[in-house]
């Protein structure tokens, strides 16, 4: 007679017999259950045990918060099914056989109930929820059984779940430990089927606060036993599994967790087996050795290559044969793999791919660039099916990886929440409904659209951009708004007139209409090729004004003839600048929101306010950008710096497209929006696009310092990330980043305020006097001689100097202390000063007029 | 695989914004054209192994930005290079105009040791215009290519793919000649007189 259940329960409630299933309604399998009575659900005669539940678990199905879902997790424990039963033969005293164990956690269900879904059930949950959650509650509690499912398929509509521990195969646990975004877990079948994400709303969930207050009473501390963060419902949940089952964390993959892991999980996902190139090529091609687990796949594919293609440090490239073949058989598979990312596939369509083998350097770079790819799309996988913690930061291995974590539940509106887009109706409630004066404080705005961005549907950002781009005063009553609009339109068919007036009359000097004619060309041709992917700029609906006009063939559309009659105005409105390549970029995305010339046209003469300097014929603005860029790459991540120098590639000249038009040809239109909004608010600083080009710098760190070799190299693969990089969790790693230089920053300034004052051994950075002068490379050294002033200009550099020269076997530790000011010499130079301050950096006029290489003047 | 030394051939593209240096690498290298390729912003590069002679070789081909005021920051990769394309568009006068300030530019930057040897390459692009809009002829390109030492010319079109395989040979040889005469001789580089492509119809000057 088989019966899974052991002895102590047998005596409690007699020996339960398969054949007759009502005898009991659950399995008894919990070691610590002596008597109890049971209560059952009220309604329904049959149940399931509920052994641990917690509250507000939610389901986040859209980025709307008003669209999430509370729930609970749930430990449940049903009664065997008596065919399984019956047929395993384990006897009452085979205690620890896996046939017990496996028979036990099939049985034992976790499981996400919706709390609307729950009716009078709510109630008992609340009680186990509540008891004493060392161990489950003495008092037998049923309720009803929530289907088991072991796929998962948003097409159902349902959210609720209830998975087997026997048929999960990990768990991806994101704890809250930014500081920035609920804690969320992720349930991988061993089917390969994903769940979706739950998130902890920790601070409405009362058992978690109260097992912090308990935690905090024991022992003074809130961590979480799994190390690290503050203790959180995730951890809860871990810990009512590890009484069942067996929960390995990933020696890969930190966050995630094995779930009764067998001995091959272990070897090529947990503790970590050699990578082979066998181990490689089964990534790549997108197939794992053990099919069942499908699941590992996608968990380990990317990692498993970078991890692969690194601890190899390449040495199997150097059988060359075997990389010929390699790629040469996995380039078609590849190449039709709609899992691998459109980089890569892109990179396998094109026909120096099947090249790539017989050349030694061009396979090395472009198997890095093919990891990358692979990890990213697996991060992407990740973040879909958690997609809204894909904010959470994934620096674990980087360096800079060490945040602190914030208070989450200091603040009265919950980050999460700051974390939702501003629609229309939010909007128009920071406003007085009479005078249509702003009610809250300017930054509070900022600090709202910084976190969140306007929704992009509503048009909240048809207004709101008026607001950031400084059209419009933040004080300013509503019918100062529409006074101020007024006059700015006829001010804008002013302007217009004026240049129109110029081409028909061909007024001006020689050098002015020649001038101009070249601007109106240059303005033309770049129209023509500036976002013509966006649906509002593809059309070639109406037939060309000009017939001289190069396109005359090709035809326009009016919102190309919009674009160019802005750019021309512009031209003309800042004659001292006049229009530059790049500027068309930036106007698209505020004609496409604003869909008004007139207006947008303003809107772009707020933007250019600060864009100026991007565009001066000396490239001062530039310049000086790309170096503080070099500052804050050499306090922030010294070993990455060190290896750009060994590159060098210290110029920083492979992120000048990012900085020249605001990372416009990396990132998809609607990102852009996004970014842009995002950027304008100046909320923690003007100079914050430095801190997203150092986010995307940092992310792919590893593989520039393991495997790019040159300059040249560097500049491809910075190029080539153009439409890979997720935009949310750029933003979130460029504000950590913020915020530890800010701290860096404090650290340095307060060991300086020692009595001797450091010497401060710095220059203004001093734009060229003339152009050729101090042009990298007028000497035919370019990289040394800018290097070498950057040297002078920060005594900082010493500290790196003589670590490059003590050869490399200083720590990363000894860098960063280093950088934090351990010499007393240490000093912020004023280009990362410049980082902290709001102030958007504008040009004064006559700086425009000398250095803008325009006409006015 | 070969044990002979790789050969790096580093190749710079110059010229006015939007006279097509961008899709002409990009037809050389991809076979490809498309007319909505956007302005180039920094700087890229495409490269493409060839054959010259039997010898493989590694051209690499250097994009730059247009508009003459982002030079200056992108110079650094001038160096080391073996051979500079001049482009211009032969529907557009100005851009004709500035290829001399292109290429003396060219020579400042990049200080070649030997900058009357230095092999450059002029293309006329946009042949595929029409001949109503063109105002850049034949016969006076091939007098400034004359003018500065016998410069190869050709008449190109990206769009249709006219010459451009042609052209790059001779890029790609001019610039193997440059490479090993700085490896073995740098004061005597070889030029290669041309006259590929239905274009050179010889010059009157």
């Amino acid at each position: 007679m088989a019966s899974p259940l052991p002895p102590d329960e047998d005596a409690t409630r007699g020996p339960p017999s398969p054949a007759s299933p009502t005898a009991s309604f659950y399995d008894m399998s919990d070691d610590e259950e002596g008597d109890y009575s049971t209560i059952r659900h009220s309604k329904s005669g049959k149940g399931v045990k509920l052994l641990y539940a917690k509250s507000k678990v939610y389901v986040h199905p859209t980025p709307s918060a008003k669209d999430n879902i509370a729930g609970y997790i749930a430990l449940m424990q049903q009664k065997p099914a008596a065919n399984s039963v019956s047929s395993a033969p384990t006897s009452p005293s085979a205690g620890s056989s896996s046939g017990r164990r496996s028979a036990e956690t099939s049985n034992l269900l976790l499981a996400w109930v919706p709390e609307g879904s729950l009716g009078d059930a709510k109630s008992i949950y609340t009680k186990v929820e509540l008891s004493d959650s060392a161990s489950p509650p003495k008092t037998t509690y049923l309720v009803p059984p929530p289907p088991i499912t072991t796929t998962h398929s948003s097409s159902l509509g349902t959210y609720a779940f209830a998975v087997p521990l026997s048929d999960i195969f990990s768990i991806l646990v994101r704890p809250p430990s930014t500081g920035w975004w609920f804690g969320s877990i992720v349930i991988n079948t061993r089917a390969g089927d994903s769940f979706p994400a739950l998130f902890f709303h920790d601070s409405e969930c009362q058992s978690t606060i109260d097992q912090r207050k308990k935690l905090q009473r024991e022992s003074f501390s809130i961590s979480s036993s799994e190390g690290g963060g503050m203790f959180w419902g995730g951890d809860e949940v871990l810990r009512w599994m590890k009484r069942y089952v067996t929960v390995e964390r990933s020696s890969q993959e930190p966050s995630v967790y094995m779930v009764d892991p067998n001995d091959a999980d272990k070897l090529s996902f947990g503790s970590g087996g050699k990578p082979t190139p066998d181990h490689v090529r089964n990534a790549l091609e997108g197939k794992h050795k053990n099919e069942p687990a499908q699941q590992k796949k996608k968990e380990t594919g990317g990692d498993a290559v970078v991890k692969a293609l690194t601890q190899a440090r390449w040495t199997f490239l150097e059988k060359m044969s075997q990389v010929t073949t390699f790629t040469r058989r996995t380039a078609q598979a590849v190449a039709e793999n709609k899992n691998i990312p459109p980089q890569v596939r892109r990179l396998m369509a094109n026909p120096q791919v099947q090249t790539v083998s017989d050349e030694f350097d061009s396979a090395r770079l472009y198997l890095a660039r093919w990891a990358m790819g692979i990890a990213e799309q697996s991060e992407r996988e990740r973040s879909q099916r958690i997609w809204s913690a894909k904010d959470v930061l994934e620096m674990e291995d980087s360096e800079v990886g060490q945040f602190e974590i914030l208070d989450i539940d200091a603040q009265g509106l919950s980050l999460a929440d700051k974390r939702q887009p501003v629609t229309l109706k939010e909007w128009n409630g920071f406003f007085n409904g009479n005078t249509g004066r702003l009610e809250k404080t300017p930054d509070e705005v900022k600090e709202r659209i910084f976190h969140g961005g306007l929704s992009a549907d509503d048009g909240a950002r048809k207004e709101a951009w008026l607001f950031l781009l400084g059209v419009y005063d933040w004080n300013s009553t509503k019918e100062e708004r529409h006074a101020k609009m007024n006059s700015l339109r006829d001010e804008y068919i002013r302007l217009k007139g004026a240049w129109w007036e110029r081409m028909v009359d061909e007024q001006g000097t020689l050098e002015e209409r020649e001038w101009w004619k070249e601007q109106k060309m240059r303005i033309e041709k770049d129209v023509h090729r500036t976002d013509r992917h966006i649906p509002l700029f593809a059309g070639e609906d109406i037939p060309h004004p000009d017939p001289d006009s190069p396109f005359a063939e090709a035809g326009t559309n009016v919102h190309l003839e919009q674009m160019k009659d802005m750019l021309l105005t512009y031209n003309e409105y800042n004659r001292d600048l006049g229009y530059v390549q790049g500027m068309s970029d930036l106007l698209a995305p505020i004609y496409a929101v604003e869909q008004d010339d007139a207006v947008a046209f303003w809107g772009f003469v707020g933007f250019m306010e600060r864009m100026e300097r991007n565009f001066l014929r000396d490239q001062s603005g530039m310049r000086l950008q790309l170096l503080t860029l070099d500052h804050l790459c050499q306090l922030l991540d010294p070993k990455l710096y060190e290896h750009l120098e060994r590159l060098d590639s210290t110029n920083f000249f492979f992120f000048f497209r990012m900085l020249l038009v605001w990372f416009k040809r990396e990132f998809p239109f609607e990102d852009i929006l996004r970014l842009y909004e995002g950027l304008w608010t100046d909320y923690l600083s003007s100079n914050f696009h430095l801190f997203i080009a150092m986010a995307i710098l940092e992310k792919h760190r590893n593989i520039i310092i393991d495997h790019l070799k040159g300059f040249d190299e560097v500049l491809k693969y910075v190029n080539e990330l153009s439409g890979t990089i997720d935009l949310p969790s750029t933003i979130v790693r460029a504000e950590s980043l913020y915020r530890r230089f800010q701290k860096t920053v404090e650290a340095i300034d307060r060991k300086s305020n020692f009595p001797a004052a450091p010497i401060v051994r710095q220059r203004l950075p001093q734009p060229p006097t003339s152009p050729t002068g101090t042009r990298p490379g007028a000497d035919g050294r370019p990289r040394q001689a800018s290097s070498g002033s950057v040297d002078r200009r920060r005594p900082s550099s010493s500290a790196s100097a003589s670590a490059s020269t003590s050869g490399r076997e200083r720590t990363v530790g000894d860098h960063v202390a280093a950088g934090i000011g351990a010499e007393k010499e240490r000093v912020i130079s004023p280009e990362l000063r410049a980082l902290l301050s709001r102030d958007i950096p504008k040009l004064e006029k006559k700086e425009v007029r000398e250095r803008g290489g325009g006409v006015g003047s | 695989m070969s044990s002979r030394k790789k050969i790096l051939l580093k190749v710079i593209i110059l010229g006015d914004s939007g006279v097509g240096k961008t899709s002409l690498m990009n037809q050389y290298v991809n076979k490809k054209f498309s007319a909505s390729y956007k302005a180039t912003i920094g700087a890229d590069f495409l490269t493409k192994e060839v054959l010259v002679d039997d010898r493989l070789v590694t051209m690499q081909l250097w994009d730059t930005a247009g508009q003459e005021r982002f030079q200056s920051l992108g110079v650094a990769f001038y160096r080391g290079a073996d051979c500079c394309v001049l482009v211009y568009d032969v529907n557009n006068a100005k851009s004709f105009d500035t290829l001399d300030s292109w290429r003396d530019e060219f020579l400042i930057q990049a200080s070649p040791m030997d900058p009357e040897s230095f092999p450059f390459v002029v293309l006329g692009n946009k042949v595929d215009v029409g001949e109503d809009k063109r105002v850049i002829s034949s016969k006076r390109a091939q007098a400034f290519c004359q003018a500065k030492g016998g410069i190869p010319y050709f008449e190109t079109s990206a769009k249709e793919a006219v010459n451009v395989e042609q052209a790059f040979e001779v890029i790609a040889r001019n610039a193997l000649a440059q490479e090993e005469s700085q490896d073995f001789n740098p004061d005597f580089p070889e030029t290669i007189p041309i006259n590929i492509g239905e274009s050179n119809q010889g010059c009157s000057c």
